[in-house]
């Protein structure tokens, strides 16, 4: 056949399907809607990543390092200055300190901030936006600093007023509005305060083991390539050793971190979307199979007339790909809308990149699957379209042509190979896609199971008994062709996703809340140096502190295990990221005589070789190590190589929220290392603001870390993440009430007709309206019932296993997911049966 | 001197179905040959086997055992599409339902066999059809808007299109009055006489079976008797 006169042919044979195409459309437009929007809010974030790379990085190249950047390193960076021209660099240094304005009586008020001290020539791209619009080295002059907003609400300050930073007095010149390399990702521990590197040098808060994050920010000459930017990158990484802690960044590599977390969490997000679309090719199933049910008689037609089958089926195949396409079509305008907003409604969880709304591959990527669903799940009852005997046109009762069990294995396995690669496409990993097709088949084989069940009890149940209404609606659910299996199916498998996603961040919210033991500190306090304690100490019970605990803290590099260098072990993980940076990063040790009471010893005892210096040891930590009883860790401590045994190994209660360390040494072999301390107390609600007081006033460089506040940013963060999640998760719903709305719209003229006769029996349209109602509300219930229990399962799983974090049940969610289910499904059943509602009995005879 | 091969041949043609356990002859061993352009009409009481005839011929079913030939040819084992070609080429079929095709106008169901066998100036050929049958102003509404017997003639217009050598017709004017049934025998006439078709026509009524060349009376499966309209029953 010509593919003109196929498409000739195609057209034709959509004439009065109305009612076909929207059904396509409404399926396929939702999932295809979710994909496209999270493909484009990914791509969109990483192409955003990579073309603001240098203004992210506020430079060219970053040379960072949390501590002290050796001279060495600050020599090579002059002499690459000096040998091209043009180029500059720019000191950068952030941490986190607690500022204080002093008040009347000799009080102070305090607050936490994430202190900025820039260098000149900071930003070397983009814009800083202050008020006043002054140049920033003259706001920032003198010990001039400039607060965020929020900052200058909580303590009160105007242009002018003192802010002593550090226990040193700076002057307020105005607030920061943005600036161009904050990510905007993530908790913000307090507002920003910027002010000058030399600033930061007079305030005396670099001391000892303070913890700062120290770049050098370096701009390359206008002229510069890539290659200029990778190949000094290289030069000072080869001058390194690999565990000296510091990392060098370009703007070629553009925030991999970041983008890596970004491209996992969308990765799970498509996932989250193929569901959508999934069910919709579900939806899409039905749909052909009811049209090509009711075009059975054409085909024997067709076929008499001389079309071959395989003609048949391409015609009819075509025609279910132009449909598809056309669906995704309006889908990727939808989703497209979709991106527009999203980037508003998530602020607070997405880098501060511009997000266009248009995204071509995110578009072609939304057409693509979603024409391919289309026509995917449309395989089974296309290929059955081989088997409709032409002697049909004689014979309405003449028997199919034989189908081949070999096809028909071919059917199936298409279609599991189709949501394979559909999902590979979405997850990019094999693996994952494997473990996405193996469940949403295993799922969709439950429910499929459960509304078989269901049509067989509700067959056999002994409904005479039963009011009229009741045993009408039951019966519908168990007629034939009632597109009970597909309705429960896909509805089931949107409530399964919904509540899953739903009860997986509850639990994470919970966890994160949950009532901590009465002693769990809430107050921490940080970057203290040893003699300072005392004073501190004083604060803290001067205000009825609890539970009280201080320890030391001694900052080390591991130098060897076993021998091996930690250079030798790093190079073996192979992969970069957490794999090698558990060898290279600075570890933290303390000593204590016994273990607090959330540590229990599980293998070995602890200080008990006094023949050597002891380590104990986390047990999960020391797996990542590979480090087990026995081993000899050489550590360096600031200069001194100290070698220990792992006499012990620990299992640590991290959900205390007590100070605990995955390395703790035998007491007296750090005594005289250099040192510092960190405190935890319990103070109670309402202290908590004037110890910080407190101890800005009296201990300027002591962070004080409040636990509540923390915890309350995290949870607001997990729920705009919960928010983004269940928004997807929504989508699947759409998709499940779509199929469902389209499974009535189907049967339209059969309820027309049941309908006329039951009014013309005397039925009124309030029993009528009843009678559906039942039918619709129990394959909301049996769809409700199973997906949320699977979707509990799911949780448990991913919370128990996958989390470590203790199951709580939730019977509120548990209890009103099948109700809300249930409501669904009858609001949509009976939405979508309005036209036949109002068949009046006549018009229905008189067309019979 | 030889003779042109029969237009359609059975040969020994059997067709049994499963009824529950049993198996139910529809045909036993039919013999029979239809000489190109002869018009034939097989009768019979309702379950002889008259419209299982037509479709052993149609190649839209297959025999138990036996052959169809058509010009010499079995086709009782072509494939399915095989068939499919042969009723493209060499078949044309009128139905007593009419079976023309809902979504598409008078005009396009008379187009699309031609279209199918890529016959050229087919649009031509479907106008000139549709006038012959009498319907050249209706050519643009559906079947659902023509009566029963301007479907029929449709159904006829769109039987000849491709000048068929075989035309196969189960009782076109079954569901149709007598006044509309007889335009329909007529205009069936008329093209068959144009074309040259050999017509085999199923029909219950001697009346419409009269206008045959030859008439085959089925009973029980079996060819009861044969007549000719000029030649002796054959008992």
């Amino acid at each position: 056949m010509r593919p003109s006169l196929a498409l000739t042919l195609m057209a034709r044979e959509s004439r009065g399907s109305a009612a076909k195409v929207l059904f396509f459309l409404a399926c396929l437009s939702v999932g295809v809607a979710a994909v496209v929007a999270v493909a484009g809010l990914s791509g969109g974030i990483d192409r955003g990543l990579r073309r603001e790379a240098r203004t992210l990085l506020a430079g060219d190249v970053a040379v960072r390092s949390a501590k002290p950047i050796p001279q060495a390193v600050v020599a090579q960076v002059s002499t690459f200055l000096a040998a091209h021209p043009g180029s500059r660099s720019a000191e950068l240094y952030e941490m986190v300190t607690v500022v204080a304005v002093p008040r009347e009586g000799g009080q102070v008020a305090s607050a936490l901030v994430e202190l900025k001290a820039v260098g000149p020539g900071w930003p070397f791209y983009g814009e800083v936006k202050t008020e006043p619009p002054r140049p920033l080295d003259e706001l920032l002059a003198e010990n001039g600093v400039l607060v965020a907003p929020d900052l200058a609400r909580k303590l009160d300050l105007t242009e002018g007023s003192r802010l002593d930073v550090g226990g040193h007095a700076c002057t307020v010149r105005g607030q920061i509005l943005s600036e161009p390399d904050k990510l905007g990702v993530g908790i913000d521990l307090g507002p920003r305060l910027l002010m000058s590197r030399a600033g930061l040098a007079a305030t005396g808060l670099e001391t000892f083991g303070s913890r700062i994050d120290r770049k050098i920010l370096i701009k390359l000459p206008d002229d510069a390539t890539a290659k200029t930017a990778e190949d000094f990158e290289k030069a000072i990484e080869a001058e390194l050793k690999p565990d000296s802690g510091i990392r060098v960044e370009t703007y070629v590599d553009a925030q991999p971190g970041l983008r890596a977390g970004f491209r996992n969490a969308t990765r799970f997000l498509g996932l989250v979307a193929l569901v959508s679309l999934v069910l919709g090719g579900i939806g899409v199933a039905e749909t052909v199979r009811a049209w090509l049910a009711s075009r059975l008689d054409a085909i024997a037609v067709l076929k008499c007339l001389g079309l071959r089958p395989r003609e048949v089926v391409a015609l009819y195949a075509g025609e279910t790909a132009l449909l598809g396409l056309l669906g995704s079509l309006v889908g990727a305008a939808l989703g497209t809308a979709i991106l527009a907003i999203a980037p508003k409604l998530l602020a607070d969880i997405l880098p501060a990149v511009p997000i266009p709304a248009f995204s071509a591959s995110a578009i072609l990527r939304g057409l693509l699957l979603g024409t391919g669903t289309a026509v995917l799940f449309s395989i089974a009852p296309l290929s059955s379209l081989r088997l409709v005997p032409p002697l049909r046109v004689l014979r309405r009762d003449a028997e199919p042509l034989e189908a081949s069990k070999v096809a028909r294995l071919a059917v199936a396995l298409v279609l599991i190979a189709g949501v394979f690669g559909a999902a590979w496409i979405q997850s990019g990993s094999p693996k994952l896609a494997t473990g996405f097709a193996g469940g949403m088949i295993a799922a969709a084989a439950i429910l499929a199971g459960a509304a078989w069940a269901t049509t067989r009890l509700v067959e056999r149940a002994a409904r005479g008994r039963l009011r009229v209404t009741l045993r009408h609606g039951l019966a519908a659910v168990a007629r034939p062709g009632a597109g009970t299996l597909p309705a429960i199916t896909a509805l089931g498998l949107g409530v399964l996703v919904v509540v899953g996603m739903l009860l997986v961040q509850r639990g994470l919210t919970a966890s994160l809340k949950a009532d901590r033991p009465d002693e769990a500190p809430n107050l921490f306090l940080v970057d203290m140096q040893t003699g300072q304690w005392p004073k501190a100490e004083a604060i803290l019970r001067s205000q009825g502190a609890q539970s009280i605990r201080t320890v030391p803290i001694v900052t080390a590099r591991l130098a060897s295990i076993d021998g091996v260098t930690a250079a030798d072990l790093a190079a073996r993980r192979g992969d970069r990221g957490r794999g090698r940076w558990i060898f290279t990063r600075e570890q933290n040790l303390t000593w204590m005589k016994e273990l607090p009471k959330d540590n229990e010893i599980v293998a070995g005892a602890l200080w008990s070789d006094p023949k050597t210096n002891e380590i104990s040891i986390e047990q999960d930590f020391a797996q990542d190590l590979g480090a087990k009883l026995g081993s000899k860790m050489v550590f360096d401590v600031q200069g001194v190589p100290i070698e220990m045994t792992v006499t012990s190994l620990r299992k640590v209660g991290w959900r205390s929220f007590g100070i605990n360390f995955f390395l703790v040494v035998e007491p007296g072999v750090l005594d005289d290392a250099p040192q510092r301390r960190v405190a935890a107390a319990r103070v109670p609600t309402g202290s908590e603001q004037v110890v910080q007081d407190r101890i800005a006033a009296e201990l300027p460089n002591v962070v004080v870390l409040r636990v509540r506040e923390i915890i309350e940013k995290v949870a607001k963060l997990l729920d705009r993440i919960g928010l983004a999640i269940r928004i997807l998760g929504g989508f699947a719903i759409a998709a499940g009430i779509a199929i469902l709305a389209g499974a009535v719209g189907a049967s339209a003229s059969r309820r027309g007709r049941e309908v006329a006769l039951l009014k013309t029996l005397g039925a009124t349209r309030a029993g009528v309206v009843g009678t559906f109602s039942v039918e619709f509300a129990l394959l909301g219930l049996v769809a409700g019932v199973i997906g949320t229990v699977g979707g509990g399962i799911l949780a448990w799983a991913v919370i128990t296993k996958g989390m470590e974090l203790p199951w709580t049940w939730r019977p509120a969610i548990l209890l009103l997911s099948p109700i809300g289910a249930v409501i669904l499904s009858v609001l949509a059943g009976i939405a979508a049966s309005t036209s036949a509602l109002r068949k009046r009995p006549i018009e229905v005879l008189r067309a019979e | 001197m030889t003779t042109a091969a029969p237009r359609i041949e059975l040969i020994g043609l059997t067709r049994r179905l499963p009824s529950g356990e049993r198996l139910l002859t529809i045909l036993d061993r039919i013999d029979l040959s239809i000489a190109a352009g002869e018009f034939v009409a097989v009768l019979g009481p309702s379950g002889s086997g008259k419209s299982t005839l037509l479709a052993l011929m149609a190649g839209l079913d297959r025999p138990t055992s036996g052959e169809v030939r058509l010009d010499g040819s079995a086709i009782q084992d072509l494939s399915e599409d095989a068939l499919a070609l042969l009723r493209r080429d060499k078949i044309g079929f009128v139905f007593q339902s009419f079976q023309l095709l809902g979504n598409l106008t008078a005009r396009e169901n008379v187009l699309l066999p031609l279209e199918l066998a890529g016959r050229p100036e087919a649009g031509a050929r479907a106008d000139a059809l549709l006038s012959t049958v009498g319907l050249a102003e209706r050519g643009h509404h559906y079947p659902s808007q023509l009566s029963g017997g301007e479907q029929q003639r449709v159904a006829l217009a769109r039987a000849f299109g491709t000048r068929p050598p075989i035309l196969l017709a189960d009782e076109p004017t079954g569901n149709l009055d007598r006044a509309t049934g007889k335009i329909v025998l007529d205009t069936l006439e008329q093209l068959r006489i144009e074309s040259g078709t050999t017509l085999v026509l199923v029909t219950h009524d001697p009346d419409v079976a009269r206008l045959a060349d030859r008439r085959i009376h089925l009973v029980d499966g079996r060819i009861d008797r044969e007549e000719r309209t000029v030649a002796e029953n054959v008992p």
